[in-house]
């Protein structure tokens, strides 16, 4: 899959782009602050529906534009034309911000799919992009909150019926969490009647488990097929000299713990590949029956896939808490690159790649090594401030962009 | 400048209704404020009637005229005893009579489970829908609960509340629309009526 065309408007700081996009490795040259990182996250949008960066879709409406929201309607708008399977589509999201209320504004987001009004949850995946911003070693270094997100992100995109079913795993968890409230109310004896009682507590677990069993076992076989494409790049990134491991440790944990043990060793390797779906949901139910009387006391739900945990081991050494920046960059690089052969192996397309300032954090064996990962795939869009960065015949056969103050023009090939 | 007392409070009343802002607030209240005299009475006499001349059926809760005990449903010598459908509102109950294919009785919850609004089993009609069956007239109870995640936990609840009575519990089949294009179906529609498929007769 490759993005032909791109139309901006208000989006961050770009009030009118039109890019016509070639089938081949771009390389975006710029300054600082000039708009390189929103382009990319712009196309990135249009894979995600939600940017990379931040999670309030307001702060990418141009900024001089959102002013005016108080008074007038203002849209951001994006536009993207792409080829999949050798035919064309198109994909919109509209950003509205409208007045709403004294002096107050809303944002509303409207996706069109091929021109046809589409539910959100029905737009992701038609269009997939991998995206590497250095900032992205929050993945590893970040809360568990940041790599739950990048899980939901990744899978998404290959899977339509994740997205559905997180978001109705989220409101079951949160009525569930109200009730649990409601009940521990009660019993400290704050208010007598708030619509709560234990038996109703049932039928919100069944609810949960049904939701959360899914989402375990698609997390499950993610994180396996990930692992093991990333750790084939990472071997040979390192050199043979590191072993990277992802480790999924889902907060309920459907594998059974061995006798009097009681918990595994992080850096065992633990194969929950034989796992069944309705296995799962039972054990979940089980779990969530045994914990009710705590879990009333604390008000809330403890486990289920809204506290799950991935952490990411090179030589058994947790790098989240030991890794040097160095090993955090490689084992990212090799995490991304497997998520390019993941999403092509699922989807039988190849993704676009965005890479935001990687080369400055490379040296030079790395830079190569990314630059043969990046060959087969179909379209690549790098951004940099130095165009020196990069190996001078891989430059000279690429396509050159330069990037000021919110406009792009071509560079010309020399001689 | 300040809008005349009566004017205000109309609007502060309109702006209470669903749906309604302060714009169409203003727009309903002065276009009242214009049009004849019997208009507004008709209206204001609408709106106390519905307070005094309808009332609640005492064993379905469904909607009826003031002073009767039962609705025309529950009345009605034709219907079946032994089959009872649960519905979330009253309007669902006319939904279903439309069809003229249902010739049982009916339950209206008058909500569902959700404690986000603290709304709760004893804030619904779940208590004197056990009562009923407790009776032991009962042979069947139809679950039409809106294919909802609050609707199916309600409809999930009051089955195992039930369980104990030996009722044959089923549940409206879900899938697709008659006259519908299989190629729009969405997807979650179509898997529940693959996995809800019947055999042809």
């Amino acid at each position: 899959m490759y993005l032909k065309h791109i139309s901006l408007t208000n989006f961050r700081n770009f009030t009118r782009l039109d890019l016509d996009f070639p089938r081949r490795v771009i390389v975006l040259v710029g300054s600082n602050a000039q708009g390189k990182t929103s382009l990319l996250e712009a196309v990135y949008y249009m894979a995600a529906f939600t940017s990379f960066q931040t999670h309030s879709d307001r702060q990418l409406v141009n900024f001089l534009a959102a002013r005016e929201a108080r008074k007038q309607v203002v849209v951001g708008r994006l536009v993207i034309d792409y080829q999949r399977a050798k035919s064309d589509h198109r994909l919109e999201a509209r950003l509205i911000m409208e007045p709403s209320g004294v002096n107050g504004m809303r944002l509303r987001k409207e996706v069109l799919v091929d021109e046809v009004k589409r539910p959100l949850h029905d737009s992701i995946g038609k269009f997939n992009a991998v995206i590497f911003v250095p900032q992205m070693s929050q993945i590893l270094e970040g809360s568990p909150e940041e790599r739950r997100r990048y899980l939901n992100l990744t899978i998404s995109q290959t899977n339509p019926a994740y997205v559905r079913t997180l978001s109705e795993y989220n409101q079951a968890l949160s009525q569930r969490n109200a009730l649990l409230k409601a009940l521990n109310d009660r019993r400290s004896g704050a208010s007598a009647s708030n619509g709560g009682n234990a038996q109703q507590l049932g039928v919100w677990d069944e609810a949960l488990a049904r939701l959360g069993a899914k989402i375990i076992l698609w997390r499950i076989q993610a994180v396996q097929e990930i692992e093991r494409l990333a750790a084939r790049i990472h071997h040979e990134l390192t050199r043979g000299k590191e072993v990277l491991r992802l480790s999924y440790q889902p907060a309920y944990d459907p594998l059974p713990k061995p006798q009097g043990q009681l918990g595994l060793e992080m850096d065992t390797p633990v194969d929950r590949s034989g796992l069944e779906l309705e296995d799962i949901r039972e054990g979940f139910i089980e779990s969530l029956t045994r914990l009710r009387k705590e879990e009333i006391a604390r008000g809330m739900t403890t486990i289920g896939p809204h506290r799950d945990e991935l952490r990411f081991l090179a030589n058994s050494v947790d790098l989240g808490h030991y890794g040097s920046r160095g090993q955090i960059r490689t084992a990212l690089l090799a995490v991304k690159m497997a998520e390019v052969h993941w999403m092509k192996e699922h989807t039988g397309e190849w993704p676009l790649i965005l890479l935001d300032e990687v080369m400055a954090e490379l040296d030079l064996e790395r830079r190569a090594d990314l630059i043969k990962y990046l060959g087969e795939s179909e379209q690549v869009l790098f951004t940099t401030t130095d165009l020196n960065l990069f190996p001078a015949e891989f430059a000279a056969k690429a396509v050159i962009w330069d990037l000021k103050d919110g406009n792009v023009s071509r560079r010309k090939a020399k001689g | 400048m300040l809008l005349p007392e009566p004017i205000q409070k109309l609007i502060n009343a309109f702006e209470r209704l669903p749906g309604i802002g302060p714009k169409s607030a203003s727009r309903l209240a002065f276009f009242l404020l214009r049009a004849e005299a019997s208009f507004s009475d008709d209206l204001a006499e609408a709106l106390t009637d519905l307070k005094n001349k309808v009332s609640f059926c005492e064993e379905c809760f469904n909607i009826t005229m003031a002073g009767r005990k039962l609705c025309e449903v529950c009345e009605s010598p034709e219907r079946d005893d032994d089959v009872i459908c649960i519905v979330e509102e009253a309007l669902d109950v006319l939904a279903l009579e439309r069809t003229g294919g249902y010739f049982g009785k009916y339950h209206v919850l008058h909500g569902v489970l959700s404690p986000i609004e603290g709304i709760g089993p004893e804030d619904i009609k779940i208590g004197p829908l056990v009562e009923r069956v407790k009776k032991g007239e009962i042979k069947e109870i139809i679950m039409a609960t809106n294919p909802s995640m609050e609707g199916d936990t309600t409809a999930l609840y009051i089955q195992q509340l039930l369980e104990p009575y030996n009722l044959r519990i089923t549940r409206l089949a879900r899938g697709l629309p008659v006259g519908g294009d299989l190629e729009y179906a969405d997807q979650n529609t179509l898997l529940r009526a693959l996995s809800g498929r019947q055999e042809m007769d």
